[in-house]
């Protein structure tokens, strides 16, 4: 597994699937959508697959002496590598936004959504819904990715409106607070959405592993 | 001792089936692989490798079910389906510095001679390359493992006639050092210079499967083939 997601980082990935962690810097920007930065990491990642269908990746690796389901599970992987590493730059980038520049006044008169741990769990969401509907609508032809990024688009478009939406809605002002006071009611938001992203992203995995064996190459 | 064992695969597409196809290799043997165009010998040899999902069937390498024991068994085997048609942009030394990691017994050494051999650039990429020398680097990926089983679709088609002869010397050397090669081939002239046995099939059926002799019945190969088809072809203009 260790060789093949190397593989994955070495061949598979292009330089532009890590020059779109940057997309994460765009936390600090003020009056805009910041959730954006979730799904630009995601487009970062579906680079790779355009990359690895017109190199023949799956082909290659399935060559390779390795069981044909881990090849599903190296390019879950390779995708949960980046998505992480892009979380703890959105972690890092929240914090400071959150505890070090909240007095700031733009941050202040934002009408938007802030950073927050609440942000946080809706950047997981976003990468889930990349995963699920992306990666796992990829891995029913291990060949088209047109659908499943169309699909993909809609959902997190979806979930950049909602994340949007809610703390307008009375009696949810608290899911756009900034500052430690609602990190009681915040963190458990985080943590749940922790637990969707790891489950739905195992379940998705093992139905494109099923899903894959069954593809003829 | 049977290095390889393929029992009733069957494969079903829209307009061809593969029918209960059995055949066997023996150690330290070649076998050819031989049929027409769209007779399923591609699809036999990519089923065996687990690339094509059967409808039923069983694969065995060396006495291990292929399903369960995947990864082992590609460590022993090498396949090469014709030209290197992957990571075509990007150098030939990348590709075999990340291919090597996952082979326990990768030989640099037979790497870089089989390179030399086939006159093969390591700075180039698989783009620059011509087809038949696509099918040369192919090769040397299936060569360097110290692969006891080699499975190769086409080898030879694409190839000059002195590569082609090069390659066919190869092979007589890897069999000489008890190597086994089941490769599939419609230039039957190259089996007449090394194959032990053949596998002979139709329209997804394997029409014969044994000696050399027994299915050559004194003709050449090639005369052999063709006087089969041709009977084959007669029924069904007859039907």
């Amino acid at each position: 597994m260790k060789n093949l997601l190397c593989k994955e980082l070495r061949l598979a990935t292009p330089l532009l699937t890590f020059l779109f962690l940057g997309f994460t810097a765009m936390t600090f920007i003020p009056g805009y959508p910041i959730l954006c930065g979730a799904f630009f990491v995601c487009f970062g990642i579906f680079q790779s697959y355009q990359n690895g269908r017109t190199d023949n990746d799956i082909l290659y690796t399935v060559l390779l002496p390795v069981k044909k389901s881990h090849v599903v599970k190296a390019k879950y992987a390779a995708a949960a590598a980046v998505e992480l590493t892009a979380f703890c730059l959105f972690a890092v980038f929240t914090c400071v936004r959150m505890l070090w520049l909240s007095d700031s006044g733009v941050y202040k008169t934002n009408v938007l959504m802030g950073a927050n741990p609440v942000f946080l769990a809706f950047v997981l969401l976003i990468f889930t819904a990349f995963n699920v509907v992306f990666i796992g609508g990829f891995f029913k032809t291990a060949y088209n990715f047109g659908k499943p990024f169309i699909a993909f688009l809609v959902m997190s478009f979806l979930l950049i409106g909602l994340g949007e939406t809610l703390h307008h809605l009375p009696g949810l002002g608290w899911l756009n607070e900034l500052g430690l006071d609602h990190a009681g009611r915040q963190l458990p938001v985080l943590l749940a959405a922790a637990v969707v992203y790891a489950a739905a992203t195992a379940a998705s995995c093992r139905t494109a592993q099923n899903r894959f064996e069954k593809i003829d190459l | 001792m049977k290095v390889l064992s393929v029992t009733d695969l069957s494969k079903t597409y829209p307009g061809f089936r593969l029918q209960k196809v059995s055949f066997a290799v023996e150690a330290g043997t070649v076998m050819g692989f031989i049929g027409r165009n769209g007779a399923g010998k591609t699809t036999t040899l990519k089923a065996i490798m687990n690339m094509v999902h059967t409808t039923e069937g069983r694969i065995s390498f060396f006495g291990l079910d292929m399903k369960e024991n995947e990864g082992a068994i590609k460590q022993r085997i090498g396949y090469a389906g014709g030209a290197v048609d992957y990571y075509k942009k990007k150098p030939i030394s990348k590709l075999l510095a990340v291919t090597k990691t996952f082979y326990d017994h990768w030989d640099d050494a037979v790497c870089s001679r089989y390179m030399k051999l086939f006159s093969l650039d390591e700075n180039k990429t698989p783009s620059e390359l011509s087809e038949g020398m696509k099918v040369k680097l192919s090769l040397v990926i299936a060569l360097s493992h110290g692969a006891e089983l080699l499975i190769l679709d086409e080898p030879t088609s694409g190839l000059d006639p002195v590569s082609r002869e090069e390659l066919l010397e190869i092979f007589r050397h890897l069999k000489a050092r008890g190597v086994s090669i089941l490769f599939s081939t419609h230039i039957i002239s190259d089996l007449d210079k090394c194959a032990d046995a053949i596998t002979y099939i139709r329209d997804g059926q394997v029409v014969y499967t044994g000696s050399v002799d027994g299915f050559t019945r004194g003709e050449g190969l090639e005369d052999a083939m063709i006087c089969r088809e041709k009977e084959a072809f007669c029924e069904k203009l007859a039907l």
